[in-house]
């Protein structure tokens, strides 16, 4: 039983290795550009190397780094996944209509945040289910099936709220999304952490991990040697929604109400921050690890540039240059690299 | 015999009476076309104008694009009402020039035409353009908070978007009123949200690290509105730096009774739709007509926690 897997990986190891190595890089030039960047900041304005700045970053840090984790997976497996903004609003609402309706008939606050969490995860599931049905059973392209749904989530979430904020949650709702520990760390940033080691695991140490990279560098030779394609593929889109509808309900405890347009365009910002981090959109390829950075990057690019006095119009020019520049390096190094190994 | 022809006579009357009763209340239908249907202040407005037409017994078709606010996905829409051969056309046009040819159009098929919100260019044909002020709101706003933070300090303007008019207006009465009057208040910065209450969020909050002094908000729309709340309350400011919203849906007066928001300057949506209704009937039935106004501007109301008990009532339907 072990022995089939086992040589398919160690003949995968060769060329994993190789593009471990490069990167290994990326992570590294990304850690530097980071600091640079927080050098930087911090120059100008020395309020921006604060506890408080660090704690706002890791707000904004955290919606990213989920929708991007998924979107790992996913491109990983040689796929894309346009819904997650739309997920993101979606469970964001779902979750808000589900407390606000558990807490007007009186449930215990814990009880209802829990019900309103897992509804929100539901509908994250269900998105990604849909999702890989569409790709693997009607064979849609994934930009296309994804699109769809990305289409479908932002309008049901207009529908289900009327276009209107959803409050009403119970005080504890906003003691959970507010009170940090240690100055930055509330109860849902931690969880955030808990869920990038989770993910960690999943995809570099986990079977799960192994046969995402092997869809995403050769679909065909993964089929033929065993493994479940449509099956796992399915898995790894409702694995991109549930992150995704989590995303949502952290955004659901950071304001204390849900908004059908929260998450729009989030999509991008994820697909940005995991390439940025490495992930190849040719699949088989892509660390986490270099995701969370490339996350880390973007939302703290934005932070500092109001801190330093940027023009608003001039913030999405200057984050654009720097994802064309960290992708720049990759590549240029990329080819080379390839050639000479 | 006599007395049967007579019966038979008085019914055939009263039936043709009645007939042509009917015919003189033939429902009007009037098409109804707003900025973008899914934004909830046009939905305060759809629930407006709805309630209004019932009680005036017109057919309302009320259709938008639910997606975008933009000539392109709005023109079907008008075109589509012009075919039905509405009674009268009420229009929120998203752009002055775009929409021109339309009105053009339905000048030529003799539908009646009133602009709300928004208006176009040549407004010779309009029967009425009913709006509110956005540069009034703005500075009211100004005045407001101006008073609220005790006529100096630094204060922060959170927009939406660079080019959304009402934005631009607001700001700019903003920041007109502040100029004139109030030369002790600085504005340090202002940012945009686009859409996105979180965006918001994390704006004012690095914006309040950044100038540890700011007394003041201006939060000029509702997404900006949502962020700043949270804002406010992650950094533990509620209270201490004033807020100033715009709009009120109910969860920006809930946070008004709280003491989060300070002060709300409210539009009104369901009133100017309803008036748009009222015009639109007079205007085809011929009664009332001479009450028509070419230009009517729906004042502001601003709610603070303490006017509330009177101005509640202006809070948006949904």
């Amino acid at each position: 039983m072990a022995s089939a897997p086992q040589s398919s990986r160690v003949e995968a190891g060769g060329s994993a290795e190789r593009l471990r190595d490069l990167l290994m890089r990326q992570d590294l030039v990304l850690l530097v550009i980071f600091i640079a960047m927080i050098g930087v900041f911090s120059a100008i304005n020395p309020r921006f190397f604060s506890l408080p700045a660090a704690a706002n970053i890791l707000q904004d840090f955290s919606p990213v780094v989920l929708m991007a984790i998924g979107q790992t997976f996913v491109i990983a497996s040689k796929g894309i996944d346009l819904s997650v903004g739309s997920v993101l609003g979606l469970s964001g609402v779902v979750m808000a209509l589900v407390i606000r309706a558990c807490n007007e008939a009186g449930y215990d606050p814990s009880l209802t945040i829990g019900l309103g969490l897992l509804a929100a995860m539901a509908v994250g599931l269900a998105v990604g289910l849909v999702n890989g049905l569409m790709i693997t059973y009607f064979r849609l392209v994934p930009f296309i099936a994804t699109l769809a749904t990305f289409g479908a989530a932002a309008g049901l979430s207009l529908v289900a709220t009327g276009g209107v904020q959803i409050a009403g949650g119970p005080q504890a709702v906003i003691m959970l999304g507010n009170k940090a520990y240690g100055g930055a760390f509330t109860v849902p940033v931690i969880a955030v952490f808990v869920v990038i080691a989770v993910s960690w695991v999943f995809l570099a140490k986990s079977r799960f991990g192994r046969w995402t990279y092997a869809i995403g560098s050769n679909a065909f030779a993964a089929r033929g040697s065993g493994i479940d394609v449509q099956r796992h593929l399915i898995k790894v889109y409702m694995l991109s929604g549930l992150l995704a509808s989590l995303a949502g309900a952290f955004v659901y405890f950071r304001l204390g109400s849900g908004s059908p347009l929260s998450g729009r365009g989030g999509e991008l910002s994820a697909i940005a921050a995991a390439v940025i981090g490495g992930v190849s959109l040719h699949g088989g390829s892509g660390k986490l690890g270099g995701t969370v950075l490339g996350a880390l990057i973007t939302t703290a690019v934005l932070s500092g540039l109001i801190m330093v006095g940027v023009e608003p119009n001039w913030q999405q020019i200057v984050v654009a240059a720097l994802i064309a520049f960290a992708v720049g390096i990759q590549s240029v190094r990329g080819p080379s690299a390839g050639g000479t190994s | 015999m006599k007395l049967k022809l007579k019966v038979l006579i008085g019914a055939a009357v009263v039936g043709l009476m009645s007939a042509q009763a009917v015919a003189q209340d033939k429902k009007l239908t009037i098409a109804f076309i707003p900025g973008i249907a899914s934004d909830p202040f046009f939905k305060a407005m759809e629930i407006g104008a709805k309630k209004k037409a019932e009680e005036l017994g017109i057919t309302l078709i009320w259709q938008g694009s639910a997606s975008e606010y933009s000539p392109q996905t709005q023109l079907p829409f008008v075109d589509s009402a012009l075919a039905q051969g509405v009674d009268a056309l009420i229009l929120v046009p998203t752009d002055p020039d775009s929409l021109q040819p339309s009105v053009a159009k339905a000048q030529a098929m003799n539908i009646p035409v009133i602009t709300v919100d928004t208006t176009v260019t040549d407004q010779s044909y309009l029967t009425s353009h009913i709006t509110g002020d956005n540069v009034d709101g703005g500075k009211q706003a100004a005045k407001t908070l101006a008073a609220q933070i005790g006529g100096k300090g630094e204060v922060f303007i959170m927009s939406g978007s660079p080019t959304g008019t009402t934005n631009v207006l607001r700001e700019k009465g903003f920041r007109e009123e502040l100029t004139a009057n109030y030369p002790d208040v600085k504005i340090v910065d202002r940012q945009y949200a686009y859409s996105q209450p979180a965006t918001a969020t994390s704006a004012i909050n690095t914006a309040l690290l950044k100038y540890p002094n700011i007394a003041g908000i201006f939060a000029i729309d509702g997404t900006s509105g949502t962020g700043a709340l949270a804002a406010l309350r992650n950094s533990g400011k509620v209270g201490t730096v004033k807020l100033v919203g715009y709009d009120a849906y109910k969860v920006q007066v809930d946070a008004l009774k709280e003491g989060v928001f300070t002060a709300l300057v409210a539009q009104q949506p369901g009133r100017e739709a309803e008036l748009a209704l009222e015009y639109a009937k007079a205007r085809i039935t011929g009664k009332d007509a001479d009450k028509i106004e070419k230009t009517v501007v729906i004042p502001n109301v601003v709610l603070t926690k303490e006017n509330l008990p009177e101005t509640e009532k202006y809070m948006y339907a949904q």
